[in-house]
Parts: structure tokens; sequence; C-alpha cells
């Protein structure tokens, strides 16, 4: 086995941050390699160095041994290495075969004009090499983003890449896409080729990778064999203490009902019904969970109580008004706060900076405003207040918030939306693209705002998160919500087959909604 | 966005081009069935108007300057920069064109190209220095691109006329006595009604040629597919080693030297320039753009559509010519302009090329 690659004391100097500090990686050939570390951790600048977006400050980049100083991506792909960027650099339009021989193109007619037969042939053969499933003639915004993840790794395979670099690869793929990129991996490692991915997924790592390097802070904290090291010593790693990796909440006796969903009825975007005839309550001091695979109608649920949707029937009942056709403002003066699912759609404005986007929401309050002029200097105070509290990195409250990491922009939604001291959360995948050190302390303040008596609906399709946090879960499929149980006392398998739509055989007793004792039915 | 929605929206797509169609063949029975039924009435001038050779023959040669700037537009658009200016190329390409032969003398032949020829290939020339300006605003020095379109449309639209008033006193020139003529094709010009195509300007033979090489381009070359890329994710492009500038100035470049073909043949088929108000030009640069939105970027789709305005305006100029009407003229003349405001309200669904407008940093977003 010889050695892929070898970063030899890089470090990179931003004005003002230092993003890599000194840091030694060595990959072998024909291994996966993980890159772990939390958010903002360095992994993407250091790899972005192998790629020669970025030179480094101080420091070598060795490929095969040699010595490297690219000042391109150009440079990187005629060394072999190969990046897949988190974002994809597809033409959505474009075909697949189109987008893989982009800038590329085969010719003929004396270079006038590519030759698409002959291009589309080259697809075929390496897709067929690597056991790629991809049709050359689809259109990429035709197909899945697992396709075009492959599309991607086909782009730099026909580029000649022997290193591919995969930037968070799993972020946008559903559980089996993940699993078939895994498989991917391996068939390329078998075929000699060397992969490195970025994750900040413990899970994954073990998983996937050979070898896993992590990032903590810019410096690497550590390489080991993914066969002799365990979570709980990566996640210790990572994050610098002991974490808990599984949320602990204590049985709490709930108080006064907040929320009463009554026979709801819900339809989606184009007319067809997602929500059938939901009901179900939630208490003071209580975390009511709702589990399902996504698109199950959780979506048009949640749009409902938030506002967003109006019910084509049934009732919601909050603090004991009728709030069925109520505006969103008037829920949101009346205590409710929402972390929306799409943090891009409906969480932030991206060209908006912290300040702004801090306000969102409350600029009408009289924290804010007078007269109807907003007192900015308020409004920086509190933004900067979330982005202390909530650990934003960087912490630069005039930033545009598209400059920041995912899970960064995550980390400041929850700020702002526990700031506005809320009777009620909605949570809907809160911790969806966030590192486990912030998703340890998005739980926390999930549990402490139980602990203080508010209630709070959590949404998420991770179902440990739901199991581990909820007091009560109820299990949406198709619309329906198939039944609510008590997290503790049933089995993960039990949740998995509502979540496909069919009863435990000895959970037949209808029991009412708000009433859950169907779990424990053995 | 799911697979299902998008194959919805390509079936409405469809059957919404697809009644389009079948109002169009509507309108042309419904005018026919009347015509033919009552010989006296307005349906049948309007019927032996659609029907004559003339109005095709005018249709084509209308069409010229609205097809160039049209795939003009679609060429800087697909790269990534709307150009709005196309107006502005195609007066100052007009006006350059005229003068130009005036300064030389129409009689003069250069190398032997008569004046005329001269004139025709400084208005593409002035058009591509315009463009050429345009361009280094918008992508050197990322200027608003929809506020520099509109300089240029509307320093040529002061320019020219003023030019030709320094020169002949009025914004109008005087007419250099010259055209670019017709180029007849014997026997197949003798083919009824169709042979109009065969009887035509030179720059009528250049759009005919020009429609389907800009398909061709931007379709099976390379080139094409950049310039295709770069409007759509100029990021996948740069990430692949080809510069998106670059590609951008192509396309703006090509704008400039399609539009000026437009612009030139529009003053030389007259013979001279015309000052007034809106010029001679009078919007056609606008309506290009909604012929290429129409047509869906398409320059077979643009020709079309392009061909559909240039047809009304032909109808509309031989109705004027009908005695026996009480409508006003100024009525007849909105008929063109009608056309695009009902179709720009039914082009909703052209998909606007995603980057179009924006501009491209390479380095930008490294992070």
């Amino acid at each position: 086995m010889s050695t892929a690659v070898h970063l030899d004391e890089i470090t990179k100097r931003f004005p003002g941050v230092v993003a890599n500090d000194d840091v030694d990686l060595t990959v072998e050939r024909g291994t996966v390699h993980a890159l772990l570390g939390e958010n903002g951790a360095g992994k993407t600048t250091l790899m972005n160095i192998l790629y020669g977006l970025y030179e480094p400050t101080e420091g070598t980049v060795y490929v095969d041994g040699e010595p490297r100083d690219f000042n391109s991506p150009a440079d990187a792909i005629e060394a072999g290495v190969g990046m897949i960027h988190q974002h994809f650099m597809l033409v959505d339009p474009m075909t697949v075969a189109e987008n893989i021989v982009l800038g590329n193109e085969p010719r003929k007619w004396f270079g006038t004009t590519v030759d698409r037969e002959r291009a589309r042939q080259e697809v075929i053969d390496l897709s067929q090499r690597y056991g790629f499933d991809v049709n050359p003639d689809d259109t990429i915004e035709d197909v899945s983003v697992g396709v075009q993840q492959r599309v991607e790794i086909l782009k730099a395979l026909y580029r000649g890449a022997e290193i591919l670099i995969l930037d968070e690869p799993t972020a946008v793929l559903t559980p089996q896409e993940v699993e078939e990129l895994f498989e991917v991996f391996e068939e390329l490692t078998a075929q000699g080729k060397t992969i490195i991915f970025i994750s900040h997924k413990l899970g994954e790592a073990m998983h996937a990778a050979d070898d896993i390097t992590v990032l903590r802070d810019g410096k690497n904290v550590g390489t080991v064999k993914a066969d002799e090291t365990s979570n709980e010593e990566l996640a210790e790693l990572m994050v610098g203490r002991e974490v808990l990796l599984e949320p602990k909440s204590a049985p709490r006796e709930p108080g006064e009902q907040v929320l009463t969903v009554e026979n709801v009825h819900a339809d989606d975007n184009r007319g067809i019904e997602a929500v059938t005839d939901v009901s179900f309550d939630i208490r003071e001091g209580e975390v009511f969970g709702i589990a399902g695979v996504d698109g199950n109608g959780q979506s048009q649920l949640v749009e409902s109580i938030t506002g967003l949707r109006e019910p084509t029937s049934g009732k919601i009942t909050y603090k004991g008004r009728d709030i069925t056709r109520a505006s969103r403002r008037s829920r949101i003066d009346d205590g409710m706060a929402y972390i929306p699912e799409d943090r891009h759609e409906r969480g932030l404005v991206m060209d908006f900076d912290l300040v702004q986007n801090g306000i969102l929401g409350s600029q009408h309050s009289s924290k804010f405003s007078s007269g109807g002029s907003i007192d900015w200097s308020t409004a920086r105070g509190h933004a900067e207040r979330i982005i202390s509290e909530y650990d934003v990195r960087p912490p630069h409250a005039d930033a545009d918030a598209e400059s920041f990491s995912g899970g960064n922009q995550q980390k400041f939604i929850v700020g702002r939306e526990f700031e506005r001291e809320p009777d009620f959360v909605v949570a809907t995948h809160p911790t969806r693209g966030v590192d486990i050190g912030a998703m340890e302390f998005i739980h926390e303040r999930l549990l402490d705002l139980r602990q203080q008596g508010k209630a709070v609906l959590l949404i998420s399709s991770k179902l440990d998160e739901v199991q581990g946090l909820s007091d009560r879960l109820g299990v949406m499929h198709d619309g329906e919500l198939m039944d609510i149980v008590d997290p503790r006392n049933t089995t993960e398998e039990e949740i998995g087959l509502l979540m496909a739509g069919e009863h435990p055989e000895s959970a037949e007793s209808e029991t009412d909604a708000a009433d859950a004792s169907v779990g424990d039915a053995r | 966005m799911s697979t299902a929605t998008i194959d919805q929206l390509r079936d409405t797509e469809l059957s919404y081009r697809a009644l389009l169609a079948v109002g169009a063949i509507a309108v042309f029975s419904f005018i026919a069935f009347f015509g033919l039924v009552f010989p006296e009435s307005i349906w049948a001038d309007l019927l032996g108007i659609l029907i004559s050779r003339s109005t095709l023959s005018s249709a084509l040669r209308l069409a010229v300057p609205i097809t160039f700037a049209a795939l003009g537009g679609i060429f800087a658009e697909k790269a990534g920069v709307i150009n709005i200016g196309l107006e502005g190329l195609l007066i100052i390409s007009a006006f350059t064109a005229v003068i130009t032969t005036a300064v030389i003398g129409p009689g003069v032949t250069i190398l032997g190209l008569p004046a005329i020829w001269i004139g025709f290939f400084a208005g593409v020339l002035a058009s591509l220095v315009f463009s050429l300006i345009f361009a280094v605003v918008c992508i050197r020095f990322k200027a608003d691109q929809i506020i520099a379109g509109l300089a240029v449309w509307l320093i040529a639209l002061g320019l020219a006329p003023f030019a030709a008033t320094v020169y002949y006193g009025g914004v109008n020139t005087d007419n250099v006595g010259t055209t670019l003529g017709t180029w007849t094709i014997p026997v197949l010009s003798d083919i009824p009604f169709f042979g109009a195509f065969f009887d035509a300007g030179p720059a009528v033979y250049m759009m005919l040629v020009a429609v389907p090489a800009s398909w061709f381009v931007l379709n099976r070359t390379a080139f094409g597919r950049h310039i295709r890329a770069s409007g759509e994710n100029p990021k996948a492009l740069d990430t692949v080693g080809v510069d998106v500038s670059r590609v951008r100035y192509a396309g703006v470049l090509l704008s400039g030297f399609l539009s000026g073909i437009g612009g030139s043949a529009l003053s030389l088929g007259l013979g001279q320039f015309i000052g007034n108000n809106q010029t001679m030009v009078n919007g056609k640069g606008f309506i290009a753009i909604v012929a290429y939105l129409f047509g869906n970027y398409n320059p077979l789709g643009a020709f079309g559509a392009s061909f559909l305005f240039a047809g009304l305006e032909a109808v509309q100029i031989r109705l004027q010519q009908v005695p026996g009407y009480a409508i006003p003229d100024s009525l007849i003349q909105t008929i063109p302009y009608i056309t695009v405001i009902v179709i720009l309200a039914l082009v909703g669904r052209t998909r606007i090329p995603q980057a179009a407008g924006e501009h491209y940093d390479t380095g930008e977003d490294n992070r």
C-alpha cells in the first residue's frame, strides 16, 4: 500500500482566523478516509487546499509522493485530484452526459462540433466500469440528488481523478442513497481509487471509512482506524470533552393543554390531501414528538399549526383560543416559536446580515421598534447575544446569513426562536445539519423549555432524537397519525412498523388520541 | 421539485404552445371562412392581404432586424448577461451604416466593395463597439445589466439623431439613393406565394442562414454548451476549467454582431436613417426581447415569434391602405404591440437561465 496524499504541516491563515493549524494528514491509496469534525473545524478549508482552491500559508502538499504547488483546481485535476462539492456544480437543464464532459467535450468535424455519440458512449463505459446506474440522456433536473452526486463523481473520474474528495456527501441524501453511496465507495476503492470524505457524523465515518482523522479548531487531534475506535472516543476527540450521545429526559408530570389539534385535514401545494384527520394535544411541560418518514404530511401539519397553511377542515386550539384561521403574526405574538424545516426558504433571509435576521418575526414588537422605525442598536445587541450564547461561528453579526455554514445558520435560527421566550415551540428537524456539540446543546435547550413548563412539538426524521426527547410520540404515515405511543416503552421496531403504515399486531386497542398507552402492549 | 411536478410542468407548457397554435389556425380559418362567404366584407380584404405574396415579402423584410436582435439577445442572455440594450445596438448600427455610405459616396467602391456594403459592415462594427463597452461595464466592472442596457439604448437614441443633426441639420439623414436591393433567384422566385423567399433582400437570406446556424452553435458545439452553462451555473463551468468571463464576453459580442447586421439591414434597406421620436427602429429591439422569450431562447422559436410580429406589422401596414373602413389608423397600428402584450402575459412559463443577470466572481464562495 502506498501513500496517495500527504499533507505536511499545513497552516492556513485568513485575516483574523487560523483555519488550519499545522495539520498533518496521510491517506493511503485505495482506502476511504473520513475527515471528521464539527462545523468550522477547518475540514473544508483543508480539502480546498488539497484541491488547489486555496494556497496554504505554510506547509506542503504531496500527491503520489511528489511535492505539489497547486495554483488552481486545474492543477489538482491534472495531478489526479477531483473534488465533489457540497453544492453540486451541475447545469440543471443539460443532460447527464453533457454535464460529465463539460469543458472536455470530445470533438468531431475538425473540432467544430461536439461528438455527442462518443461522449455518450464514454459516459456509458465509465458508469459501467464502476457499476453506476445512470442514464446519460436524463436531464439533471429530472434525476434524484443521489444520481446527481454520482454524476459529479463520474465528472471527476472522466477527468482522470485517482483521488476523490467529497465534501459532506451524505448531507443531502436519503438513508438509502447514503447506503448506495457507500457501496460506490467500495467499488471505487476496489479499483484502486482513493476517497477522502468530509463529515460531521460519527456513525457514517465509522461505517464507511477505513481511517478517520478528526479535526478540531483547525488542528488534527488524531487519526484512528475505524475498527479500532468507538463512537465515544471519536465524539470526545471532536468536541474535546465527554459528550452525551443519547439525549436524556426525566419523566415529568404535564400540566394544562396548550395546543389541541382536532380532526385536521390539510392539502399540499398541488391540492392533494396530505394530512388526514389528525388529532392530538400538547400540554405544558411536555415534548410531543412526531416521527415518520419525510413527506408523510408532517410539513403540512406543521404549517397548519404555525399559520402558514390553512387547514381544509378541523380545529386548532391554542391556549384555549381557536386559532385555526388566525394570522401568523398573532400566533407569534401569542408566544409560538417555530424552527422551520427549510432554513434557506423559511428560516433566514440569505442576503440579510444576522442583525436583520435576528429580529425577523419580532420586527414589530416594542422590543425592537418604536413609532415604525427599528432600533438597530438593540437589534445588534440581540443578534450578538444569540451569536455568543448559541456559539454561532464565525461571530460576525454583520456578515450575510449565506456566508455561514448550514450548521451555524441552524444554531442562529434556534437561538432566535428560543430568545422569543416562547410558551410553545414547534421544532422541525432542529438539529438537521448541525454537529454533535451543537446537537447536544439544542437538545438540552429543548429539555430546558420543557422543564420550565413550556410545550414543545418536535418533528424529526431521526428516530433516536424524537424517541429520546419526547414524552409522547405520534407516528405519521401517509397523512394519518397512526398512533400515539409512549416512546420509553416502545421499541424502535414497533415505531418503524407504524412509520411503514402497519400496526404492530397486539396494538389493536383503538385508544383515544389524547391518551397514550398503546406502546405498552408487547 | 419532484419529477412528477416537472413532468406536469412540461405537459402544461406543451399544451399551452399547442393551444397557441390551435388558436392561430382558428383565427385564420375564421377569417378565411367569412372572407369566402362574404366577399364584400372586411374579412375578404383581410384574407386577401394574408394570402398575398407581397405581404409575405414585407413580413420577411420586417422580420430581419427583429430576428437578428433576438438571436443576439439569446446568445447574451444564455451566457448570463441580459442585454436589454438591443434597441440601442439596432439604432447605432442603422445610423452608422447610412452615414458611412453617405460619407464614402454611394457610387464609390473600395477594394471592389460597393460603399453600401462598407456602410453595412461599419454598422456592424459600431454595434460591436457598443456591445464591447456594455460587456466591459457589465462583466469587468459588474454594473447592473439592466441599467447598463438601458444606458446603451438611451445613448444610442440620443447620439444617432444628434449626429444626424450635426451632419445634415435634421434628425433624419438624407437618402443615400441606393439600397441593398433584392437578390432574385431565377425559377424558384416564380413559385406563387412562397416565391417571396427567393426574391428578397440579401439580409433576408442572411437571416434564413443565421437562424439555423445559431441553433447549431448553441446546441451542437462545445462553445454553445459553454454559453449555456455560463448562464445556468457559471461555477460548474469555472470548476471544469473554462473561463466564464471569456464565454460571457463572447456571448455579448455576438449579440452586438448580430444586432449590427439587423440594424444595418434595416436602414440600408431603405437607404435612409430616420431619427424622429423613437427613430426608425421604433421598439424593434424590445420586441426582439419578447420574441426570444416567446421562443423560449430557441433560435428557431425566436424566429417564429419575430416572423409573427413582422407578419402582423405587414398586415397592419396593408390594412391602412384598404379604403372604405372607418377604423382609425392609429388603432390599426397598435395591433403588433397588443399582440406583444398578450403574448408576454402568456409567456410566463419561459425558463430563464438561472444565473442570467448575476455577476460571476471567480473564487467567490470558496469557503
